[in-house]
């Protein structure tokens, strides 16, 4: 891995951790949401410190470069959390829909 | 036995009110309009006429429609619901035969079919209808001639069904559950007309994804449901 693409993978990850914490601190986003993007910024944090690690690892798994391995788990990171998203997503939309046929019913009750 | 008849409306102003007089002259069964959230005056000309209606705050579409009368249904102590379009297609005087399925035949679940005598016109609609019927056969083994009508009556154990499993929809997809849950279904003649006025839940556009929905659904995640 060149040293800017290092650089930048450090800055950027300790951006997003950042973003992070002050977004809990305004009470924005939920400790258990965040958990995960604060594990993936360490984790590309911890990538681009032990660079020859990733490229170790990358050379005995066969990638054409390192980069390409940093990439493949940025992606399948980004796999996971939009997974998790639609199941929240899946999960709200049927509390809408219960808090809805609720009202419904409660409304026609009190005719 | 307590009959309780859901039907569902979205924007069925100009419908709604002779389903519902059709439903009281033809047959003493209780009813409830569900007013999904209508854009155009449904509502008032329930409210005016006196429906029995429930009127939903966030349109949810059909799904969650059925889902709610079963719940009131559930709550109220009826021993079959049945679901009835509120568009004009059905006609009242086909009910009575499908509760008596139930009554006396211990059906679960009676399907107001147009082809159980009939045979089914050749066209795009009827073309799926048959691929929905090949995959229910594929994975149950059991015939099920107008897998997408939407005329049908459930007993009790098929309301609590809806009420405890928020995934069930009235929709082809339950019926392969039903099956493997080794409920009895059933299928009765009824004729249906051609609706008047406004426009079907399934417009032509949303049927491609409607099909390919209940395929994955009746293949890949109704096929695996447990006995128990």
């Amino acid at each position: 891995m060149t040293i800017t693409l290092r650089i930048i993978l450090i800055i950027c990850s300790l951006i997003s951790f950042l973003l992070c914490v002050t977004k809990i601190k305004q009470a924005k986003l939920k400790v258990s949401n965040s958990v995960m993007w604060m594990i993936g910024s360490i984790l590309l944090i911890l990538m681009s410190i032990f660079s020859h690690v990733v490229e170790w690892i990358s050379v005995k798994l066969g990638f054409m470069a390192p980069v390409n391995f940093v990439f493949l788990i940025m992606i399948g990171f980004l796999l996971v959390q939009v997974f998790i998203d639609n199941i929240r997503l899946s999960e709200l939309n049927e509390k809408i829909k219960d808090l809805s046929h609720y009202i419904a019913i409660k409304e026609h009750n009190e005719k | 036995m307590k009959v309780l008849l859901i039907i569902p409306a979205y924007n069925e102003a100009e419908n709604i009110e002779k389903t519902v007089k059709d439903v009281t002259t033809n047959t003493d069964y209780d009813y409830v309009v569900i007013n999904d959230c209508s854009k155009d005056n449904t509502k008032e000309i329930c409210e005016k006429n006196k429906f029995n209606m429930l009127s939903l705050p966030v349109n949810f579409g059909l799904t969650s429609a059925i889902q709610v009368g079963m719940k009131y249904a559930y709550q109220n102590n009826y021993d079959i619901a049945i679901q009835f379009d509120g568009d004009g297609q059905h006609q009242a005087k086909y009910l009575k035969q499908l509760v008596k399925e139930i009554e006396k035949n211990n059906a679960d679940v009676v399907i107001g079919s147009r082809f159980v005598t009939e045979k089914k016109p050749k066209s795009m609609r009827m073309f799926g209808s048959n691929l929905l019927s090949f995959a229910i056969f594929l994975v149950t083994g059991k015939k099920i001639k107008d897998p997408t009508s939407g005329m049908r009556a459930y007993n009790k154990k098929a309301i609590e069904a809806f009420v405890k499993n928020a995934s069930l929809t009235p929709e082809p997809d339950t019926i392969v559950y039903m099956l493997k849950k080794k409920m009895k279904i059933k299928e009765v003649q009824v004729k249906m007309k051609e609706r008047e006025f406004g426009e079907s839940y399934l417009k032509p556009i949303k049927a491609m994804e409607y099909m390919i929905n209940m395929f994955f659904s009746i293949i890949f995640i109704r096929a695996i449901t447990r006995k128990n």
